[in-house]
Order: structure tokens, then C-alpha cells, then sequence
């Protein structure tokens, strides 16, 4: 146990956390069930009475420092057999939300997470930039189809509306700034969770294969227990597998990716698997969460809507495009593509670094920064061990 | 005892629901100061719960001399009614004047059984023992405890085989009646003391804690017949799966109270009774190592003082944080508990020989024909005139404050009474 220090509690965390979506942490009164109950929660984190009362009290540093709302899956167990009903789960949920926005040092996270407003704005703010882009005359000074002279209705020429080196080089661009947010704010993180522990830096290295083993499969996920945390986990997992393949495609191999004609290319094959389990797991998931289908659904935040909705519209128009395109309908074609632009580039951009989407590095990040302070835990602890009791 | 002399009290008797130690104290408090009283008991014999304890607050006494001494008052006292298997079915008028039906269900033997338990040696039915909490059996034909009050047999008929008649037979005092019927008995009250005390909740709804399912999880009340030397152990803790004696036995508070899925308020008893319990254990087994998981530790008044005195004990451990899990290990039907340590923030996963669910307290106050405000958890609220509820159907109280609430209960009824024969 720490030295004894006066605590400060903030009323602005309770505050965002209730516009975050918690609304019963406050009846908590510190049984610790929840962390019994727990699956996933063990001797070294355990987790979640602890966050609860950091909740309650507004211990901003606490909470920033604190991997335990990502070590969480939501399994709903906690919430369950709360004797309160203060919801941990929900709060842990809100929790997510709240860090996700403390690390975003620009504040536009915490601006859409905390309104409806803004999110909903700053949205439809980048997608008419998106659409402007491709369909003001070139007099404004940015339309992309007159630069390129009109693009032929007689046949689709997709580069002629489009051109793919323009496209692929603003996804470049669009990647960078993406990254640069999100690792910045990862950075934030990667700062609040190990300033606290001395940590040996060689453990950095050894404990880098648990980052890459949980980015790459969520397998902690399968540590809940509950009767639907398999299926959560695999559906999530195809999920992954289908966006990554999407993003590679976009990103990396655009020119082979975007094809001009109505021709059928390797890469449509690809397209067909991941929108396949795009549109197949976020219907899904829809669908669950519409029904309020096991605890994990119980309660949902708009930002809990909008990144599968946005995620299937965007397959969706994916598929549209690739159907019009292959079926030779160059104004349909051409009309599609924007629209699946203008929902894809700000889903990517308003989500990722500063939304929902932001998961995909904070979860790995805050195991793996969880199993390196537990081995420098156990370091520390082999060290001051040999000294022994003192003698009386 | 005499039914004749009520008449002559018209307007001046009480009736008192329940024969628990809340109902004994208000009749008898209210008998001794000159009224009548009728006490009606649902079940065949006096005592209700609190005479099911091994020990009792605050001296830790066995109830077997604390109820002695009532039910010699009782025998002494002439303006005390004792009803048996006697339940209130309806109730009119106002207060200072209702009149009260009650119902006498057959209890098949008359007062001429001298107990010599001829009847119960002769019959081949068996039935659970209710005041073991089903931990054993009686015959059909029963004293349902040692001192029971009144000191008859009774005879479940439910129980009884078809046709069989072997009791009458047996008996050499002809106190065996197997054609007796159900009665109904009206009765004059001013006032009426509504004692019908508690039931202990049921453990089984709890389901993450294993009670029902896995054999060495009890409840407290069970463990209070297990102790007490007239229980189904003759007074050894043993754990239920082999009968061996516990080396280490885990206490879970709060199972079911505070709890907005069970029971949302504080029984208010069981972190004193499981301090009491540990005493019990220890007692058998100075070596047996007891763990009591609780939220907070909840010893109001004097029992502070006791919980401060067993808490000495090396060999009990209080550990703040409530037990999520509990889990069987199927080879050696031990049990695994699951908690965290809220004081160190660790979670802990440890083995047990015996789990002890604390079970919190449920009043009884559904069924019964009488227009009493109820708060949302079931416990009457005073209020209704001339209707004075009493003990655990109140609150969740140990003995010794249920003694003091009915003696409290008996003074509001006395006081009703004196009006109404001043006005009537």
C-alpha cells in the first residue's frame, strides 16, 4: 500500500461520466462483488470496485492511470449480481468512453462523446467536405471531377471521375493525420499508465509479443465466461479480420483496388470476403443491440450506434459501387462512390482517433503496459524479498 | 386458560398474532398488568424461532431458560390464552372493539397425552422436521421439541399413512383423536399485537453462493440446530457431505440482504449471529480456522462490545469484501471461495471445509386477514389503530430488542384497551 495522501476529488470526471452514459455508479457501496464475480479480474488487477470508487470520487489521475477499464469486455457479470444495481459494467463502459477522451489532447473527443450536437456535426461537417471535394466545379477551386475534365456517361471510367493517384495519395494523407492523432493520444496513455511504477526497461521488449498477440486476436476476450462471450469474441474477431483486409486494400493496394472499368479484378474477391463479414457482423451486432440481447447490449450510447452503422452503410455503398460499376452504370457508379466516400472518410477520421474506434490500439496498449507493471511488480518484489522479516 | 372469563373482558382483551418471543413478552407484559390476552400460534407449539437457537443475545444463554421462565408465567397466569395450530381468518370493527375469528386446525390429541411417546413408537410415517429446518425427521405423530409448549404430541396427517390407526392403538390414555375437525372460535379485542415474526430467507435464490447445490453450504440458521444439543446433531458442527468436523469454515455475510436482487435492507442480526456462531466452533474445535467476508460489519450497541471480544480470537478472520463465488471442489466436496480483499485490493480464491451463508431476515406478514400498512420490504408499519406490530414482523431485530419492542407493543395495546372499556 501507497503512502497516505490526500485525495482530490474532481466533480467534472462524475460529470462526464454520467453524459458518458454512467448512471448508477454513485449507488455503489463498495461490496466488492464485482470484482468476485469477475472472470477476467485476478489478484493483480483486480477490477471493477476499484474503478468505482475512483468514479465516485473523481480521481482523475487515478482513473488516467488505470488499464483496468480495458482489461474489461463488458461480459455483464458485475452488473448482474451487483447488489446495488450500480451497473459496473456500464460505468467501465463510460469509463472506456472517458479515458478515450481524456488522452485526446485536442478535446474534440470529449466534445462529440459529451453532445450529441457536435458528433453528429463534425460528422456531416467532414462528409459535405467529401462530397464538395468530388462534385463542386473546379471555379471553387477543389472539384475533382471538372479537374479531371468530365468523366464519360457512356461507359464507367472511374479514374476519369476519381483519379486513383489523387485518391490513393489523399488516403495517404488521410492515414498520416489519422495516425498522427491516435498515436499521439496513445502516447498520452502509453504516459498516465506507467509513470507511477518503476519499471525496468528491458521488460518493454519481452512483453511486446502480448501487444501484437492481443491486437491481432482479442483473445482475452474468451476469458469472460459468460454464455456469450465466445460468440462476442469470434464475431468480433471476423469483424477485425474483415476491416483489416478493407484498410490493406485501400490503403496499401488502392491502384489495384479501385478499378476504372466494369471489369472484375483479384482484388474484388478480396472486397467480397471482408464486406461479406462487415455487413454480416455489424447487422448483427445491430440486431443484438436493438434487442437489448445480454448485458453487454443493456445500454447504448449513440457512440455505441454510430460506429456499426457507420461501418455497414459504408459496406454497404461498397457494394453498390462494385455492383453498379461491374454492371456498367457510370453515373450511378459515380454517384455511389461518393456517397461511400462521404460516410467512410469521416467515419475514419472522427472515429478512430478520437471515437469508439480508438479501442483497436488502447485495449492492446493497456494489456500489454498491464503485464509489463506486473512483471516489474514481481521484479521488485523478488528484489526487496531476500532482506526478509525484520527482526524483532 | 379458561375461555369462560372473556366474556366478563369484553372490550378489554388483546389478541396477539404469533407465539415467538414477541408475542409471549406483549401477552404476558399486557397479561400482568391485568388485561387478558389471547395468543394465537400457527404452528403446534410456542417459541418460534428464537427457541430454535442454540444460544441467544445478549448473555448467551440457551433459550431453554429464558422461555422456561414465560412459559411458567403463562401457566400462572389466568388471563393468558394459549391457541395452537390457531390461525386469525377474519377480523371486523374498529379499534377498542373488533371481533376476531379464529380457525383451530386439529392437532388429533387431546389433553389427556402425558407425553410418554407411546404414539410416536408405534407409527410407521416419517415426515421433516420443520423446527430442524429439515435437517431430520419426526414420526407423524410428533412432539415437535423437547420443551415444547403445551407438552403434547400432535399428529401430522398429512404424514400419516392410509388407513392406519396405530397411535390410537398405542395409546393407553385414549388421548388420540383422529376424527377431530377444524373449529372456529370468535372473540372480543380492543387491541390487537401483530407478532408474526420471520422467516429466514431462502438461500437457494442466491445462486452464484451454492446453497442446494453443493452439500457443505448451510445457512445460519441451520448451523444453529446443528449446534444446539436437541438438534439433529446432538450439538456437533459436522459438515454434511461425510459428517467430518470443519477445519475451516467461511462465513458469508450479507447473503441476500442489502442486496436489491434479494432482500434491499440490512437484517440487521447476522454479522452479531455469525460472531456468535465463530463462538460456537470454536468451542468444538479451538483450532478450526473461521473466515467471516463481510461488506461492513454491522454490531449496533452492545453488540459492539461482543464483536470487539470474539474479534480477539486468533483463529478468526474478518475480511472485508463480499464472497462472489462459491464453487466445489467434487473430490473432496470442499468449497472454493472467490472475494476480493477490498483492505489490500487483491482478489482471493481460497478452499474451505464448510461455508456458512448468512441469511438474512424476511417478515411474515403475508396472509393474514388484517389491515395493517405494510412498507415495501413486508414489515408492518404502526399506524392502523388499535393494531401494534411487534418484533421481527417490524423490524429486523435480535431477541433481546424484540423484547423490549413487544414489551413497547404491549403498553400501546394496553392503553387502547383502557380506552375502549372507559368509553364502551
Amino acid at each position: 500500500m501507497g503512502e497516505p495522501h490526500a485525495v482530490q476529488p474532481d466533480q467534472k470526471v462524475i460529470e462526464d461520466l454520467m453524459a458518458f452514459g454512467a448512471h448508477d455508479f454513485k449507488k455503489c457501496f463498495q461490496c466488492a462483488t464485482c470484482s468476485a464475480v469477475c472472470t477476467l479480474s485476478n489478484n493483480d488487477f483486480a477490477f471493477p470496485r476499484k474503478q468505482m470508487i475512483a468514479a465516485q470520487w473523481g480521481l482523475k489521475d487515478k482513473l488516467m492511470g488505470d488499464p483496468g477499464p480495458w482489461l474489461c469486455f463488458y461480459c455483464g457479470e458485475c452488473s448482474k449480481n451487483c447488489p446495488r444495481k450500480a451497473n459496473p459494467g456500464e460505468t467501465m463502459m463510460a469509463l472506456r468512453r472517458y479515458l478515450t477522451s481524456a488522452y485526446d489532447w485536442t478535446g474534440l473527443s470529449r466534445l462529440m462523446y459529451s453532445s450529441a450536437f457536435w458528433e453528429i456535426g463534425i460528422l456531416a461537417l467532414v462528409s459535405a467536405i467529401v462530397v464538395a471535394l468530388f462534385t463542386l466545379p473546379q471555379s471553387f477551386g477543389f472539384g475533382l471531377l471538372s479537374r479531371s475534365g468530365a468523366a464519360p456517361l457512356h461507359t464507367v471510367m472511374l479514374d476519369k471521375f476519381a483519379p486513383v493517384g489523387m485518391v490513393d495519395m489523399g488516403d495517404r494523407i488521410m492515414a498520416l493525420v489519422l495516425s498522427f492523432f491516435l498515436l499521439t493520444n496513445a502516447a498520452r496513455m502509453f504516459y498516465y499508465l506507467t509513470r507511477d511504477q518503476k519499471i525496468p526497461a528491458r521488460l518493454y521488449i519481452t512483453q511486446l509479443p502480448s501487444l501484437i498477440l492481443h491486437a491481432a486476436t482479442q483473445k482475452r476476450w474468451n476469458g469472460c465466461k459468460d454464455s456469450e462471450a465466445t460468440k462476442n469474441w469470434i464475431r468480433h474477431l471476423l469483424l477485425v479480420t474483415g476491416y483489416v483486409t478493407m484498410f490493406t486494400l485501400v490503403v496499401v493496394f488502392l491502384p489495384w483496388f479501385q478499378v476504372n472499368d466494369s471489369s472484375i479484378h483479384w482484388t474484388s474477391f478480396l472486397g467480397y470476403y471482408a464486406t461479406t463479414v462487415l455487413v454480416g457482423a455489424t447487422v448483427w451486432m445491430l440486431i443484438d443491440r436493438i434487442r437489448q440481447h445480454g448485458e453487454m447490449y443493456q445500454f447504448s450510447h449513440l457512440s455505441d450506434w454510430l460506429f456499426p452503422i457507420l461501418l455497414f452503410l459504408t459496406a454497404v455503398t461498397g457494394i453498390g459501387m462494385h455492383l453498379l460499376r461491374v454492371n456498367d452504370l457510370p453515373m450511378a457508379t459515380y454517384v455511389m462512390y461518393t456517397v461511400h466516400m462521404a460516410i467512410a472518410v469521416p467515419m475514419l477520421v472522427v472515429e478512430v482517433p478520437f471515437g469508439k474506434w480508438a479501442h483497436l490500439l488502447y485495449r492492446p496498449l493497456a494489456i500489454y503496459v498491464a503485464a509489463v507493471r506486473d512483471k516489474a511488480a514481481q521484479c521488485s518484489s523478488l528484489e526487496v524479498a531476500p532482506a526478509g522479516p525484520v527482526p524483532a | 386458560m379458561d375461555n369462560g372469563n372473556l366474556a366478563s373482558n369484553n372490550g378489554r382483551s388483546l389478541l396477539v398474532i404469533g407465539g415467538g418471543i414477541a408475542g409471549l413478552t406483549a401477552a404476558l407484559e399486557a397479561a400482568e398488568a391485568g388485561c387478558s390476552a389471547i395468543i394465537i400460534e400457527k404452528s403446534p407449539s410456542l417459541g418460534g424461532r428464537a427457541i430454535a437457537f442454540n444460544q441467544y443475545f445478549p448473555k448467551l444463554c440457551p433459550p431453554t431458560c429464558g422461555f422456561e421462565i414465560n412459559f411458567r408465567r403463562i401457566k400462572n397466569n389466568p388471563r393468558i390464552t394459549v391457541l395452537t395450530q390457531a390461525e386469525l381468518e377474519e377480523i371486523t370493527g374498529s379499534a377498542g372493539d373488533y371481533e376476531a375469528t379464529v380457525k383451530l386446525s386439529p392437532r388429533f390429541v387431546t389433553n389427556s397425552c402425558t407425553v410418554c411417546g407411546a404414539c410416536a413408537e408405534a407409527c410407521p410415517a416419517e415426515r421433516p422436521d420443520g423446527f430442524n429446518y429439515n435437517l431430520s425427521k419426526t414420526k407423524a405423530a410428533y412432539l415437535p421439541h423437547k420443551m415444547a409448549f403445551p407438552a403434547q404430541y400432535v399428529i401430522d396427517r398429512n404424514a400419516c399413512k392410509k388407513d392406519c390407526s396405530a397411535c390410537v392403538d398405542a395409546c393407553r390414555y385414549g388421548a388420540i383423536n383422529l376424527e377431530q375437525q377444524v373449529e372456529r372460535k370468535k372473540f372480543h379485542v380492543a387491541a390487537v399485537v401483530l407478532a408474526t415474526g420471520w422467516a429466514p430467507y431462502d438461500a437457494s435464490k442466491i445462486t452464484n453462493l451454492g446453497f442446494g447445490c453443493y452439500p457443505n453450504v448451510v445457512t445460519n440458521v441451520l448451523l444453529e440446530r446443528m449446534a444446539a444439543v436437541n438438534g439433529p446433531t446432538a450439538g456437533k458442527i459436522l459438515r454434511p457431505s461425510d459428517g467430518k468436523e470443519p477445519a475451516t469454515v467461511a462465513f458469508v455475510q450479507c447473503a441476500g440482504s442489502r442486496d436489491e436482487n434479494h432482500l434491499p435492507y440490512c437484517s440487521s442480526v447476522c454479522c452479531s449471529a455469525s460472531l456468535k456462531h465463530s463462538t460456537y466452533i470454536h468451542n468444538l474445535y479451538p483450532d478450526a480456522q473461521v473466515t467471516i467476508f463481510y461488506i461492513d460489519t454491522r454490531t449496533p450497541g452492545f453488540l459492539q462490545d461482543f464483536y470487539a471480544k470474539v474479534a480477539t480470537n486468533g483463529h478468526l478472520k474478518m475480511i472485508k469484501g463480499k464472497v462472489g463465488k462459491v464453487e466445489e471442489d467434487p473430490e473432496t466436496h470442499d468449497l472454493i471461495v472467490t472475494a476480493e480483499e477490498v483492505l489490500t485490493g487483491t482478489k482471493l480464491t481460497q478452499k474451505f471445509s464448510m461455508v456458512v451463508l448468512a441469511a438474512g431476515i424476511v417478515p411474515q406478514t403475508d396472509g393474514i386477514p388484517l389491515k395493517v400498512a405494510r412498507d415495501q420490504f413486508g414489515f408492518a408499519v404502526n399506524g392502523t389503530a388499535g393494531i401494534f406490530a411487534a418484533g421481527c414482523a417490524k423490524r429486523p431485530e435480535e431477541v433481546s430488542a424484540t423484547v423490549r419492542d413487544a414489551t413497547g407493543a404491549a403498553l400501546k395495546a394496553l392503553q387502547c384497551a383502557v380506552r375502549s372499556a372507559h368509553h364502551g
